[in-house]
């Protein structure tokens, strides 16, 4: 079974090495591949300097035109697999095996690592927090599927959800979004619990000021993608 | 109106055209996109010398000034081109987002052979 890491890097010069080889050590069985979304600092030359695995986007697309770039080379190179890992070290690579496990032995097509199942790890900012409960409960109401951590990054999914990915996918903001739409596809999504970091280095793609429009634009993209038909 | 504005709106109009043309002739606008613009001109300056056309039209349509008809007809008309312009902005948009990953993709394969 082939197995692929896609990590998204837009400026990660001081992260990607430790995420690198963090995988490395940690996520035997994986290959992985960096979407450089056209960074402006050295990630690039870091990654080709040691001869990582990277693709690199001619133009900033934002993260979800990044990680769809990834779920395109995974399905052109026969990946039955593909899992994001971010490039900041908020994702531990430990837990992919066993989402992978999960995954496969239980036919699933998208298994998202919860960080508010156990309630362990980092847990967010009390405000974000709000706006992921608010994120659950509207998906929970429009698919009837409980959903903790809708806003996780951390996503495993197989060849179907990778097909539906690679032909479309939410240009920024994608988590939320993109699980209703494979829930509304009828595929199978299952939550394990996984243990998060605060971020290592880096800025969140989510200031302050980008979250009003943060929650209008997914609440509306959640509610589109509702009454779309299939 | 009188005679001396009308001259001068159509003087406006005519350069306008002209520049419309010369810019799809030196292809630097689409002649589709530029359509809309042509028809605009053209209908305008039929109204500038047809002035009693106005009031017959704003009269059958129940608008009690023929300028209050004129303002709302640009208003409307500036919405719809606006709009047409977000549709294309989206479209291409898409279309540059799927170029640059076959590119980027492209690259990593012919770099693997």
């Amino acid at each position: 079974m082939k197995k692929l890491i896609i990590i998204p890097a837009f400026n990660e010069e001081s992260n990607i090495e430790k995420t690198v080889s963090a995988i490395q050590k940690n996520a035997q069985g994986f290959d992985y591949v960096i979407i450089n979304d056209c960074s402006v600092d050295h990630t690039r030359q870091i990654c080709e300097e040691q001869g990582y695995n990277i693709v690199n986007l001619p133009i900033n697309l934002g993260i979800g035109g990044a990680v769809q770039t990834g779920y395109k080379y995974a399905l052109e190179n026969g990946y039955d697999v593909a899992v994001q890992v971010d490039g900041d070290g908020q994702h531990d690579p430990e837990f992919l095996t066993t989402m992978a496990e999960h995954l496969m032995n239980n036919g699933l097509d998208m298994v998202i690592g919860s960080r508010f199942i156990e309630k362990e790890g980092f847990q967010s900012s009390a405000l974000r927090r709000i706006g992921i409960v608010f994120f659950s409960r509207l998906i929970y109401v429009l698919t009837g599927k409980k959903i903790t951590d809708p806003t996780s990054g951390l996503r495993m999914i197989g060849r179907n959800a990778m097909a539906l990915f690679a032909a479309d996918y939410p240009r920024d903001y994608p988590e939320p979004e993109s699980v209703v739409a494979v829930l509304r596809r009828g595929m199978k999504v299952e939550e394990i619990p996984v243990i998060m970091k605060e971020r290592e280095g880096g800025v969140s793609s989510i200031s302050m000021k980008k979250s009003v429009y943060y929650m209008i634009k997914v609440t509306l993209a959640i509610l589109i993608e509702r009454i779309r038909k299939y | 109106m009188n005679l001396k504005f009308q001259i001068i709106v159509a003087a406006i109009i005519l350069v306008a055209l002209c520049v419309i043309i010369n810019m799809i002739r030196a292809k630097r606008l689409e002649l589709r996109y530029a359509l809309a613009w042509l028809i605009v001109g053209v209908g305008t300056l039929i109204l500038d010398f047809f002035p009693s056309m106005m009031n017959w039209l704003a009269y059958k349509l129940g608008i009690a000034s023929p300028v209050n008809m004129l303002f709302f007809f640009g208003f409307c008309f500036s919405l719809i081109i606006i709009f047409v312009l977000t549709i294309a902005v989206s479209r291409m948009s898409i279309r540059i987002k799927e170029l640059a990953q076959q590119l980027a993709l492209h690259e990593k394969r012919s770099q693997k052979e």
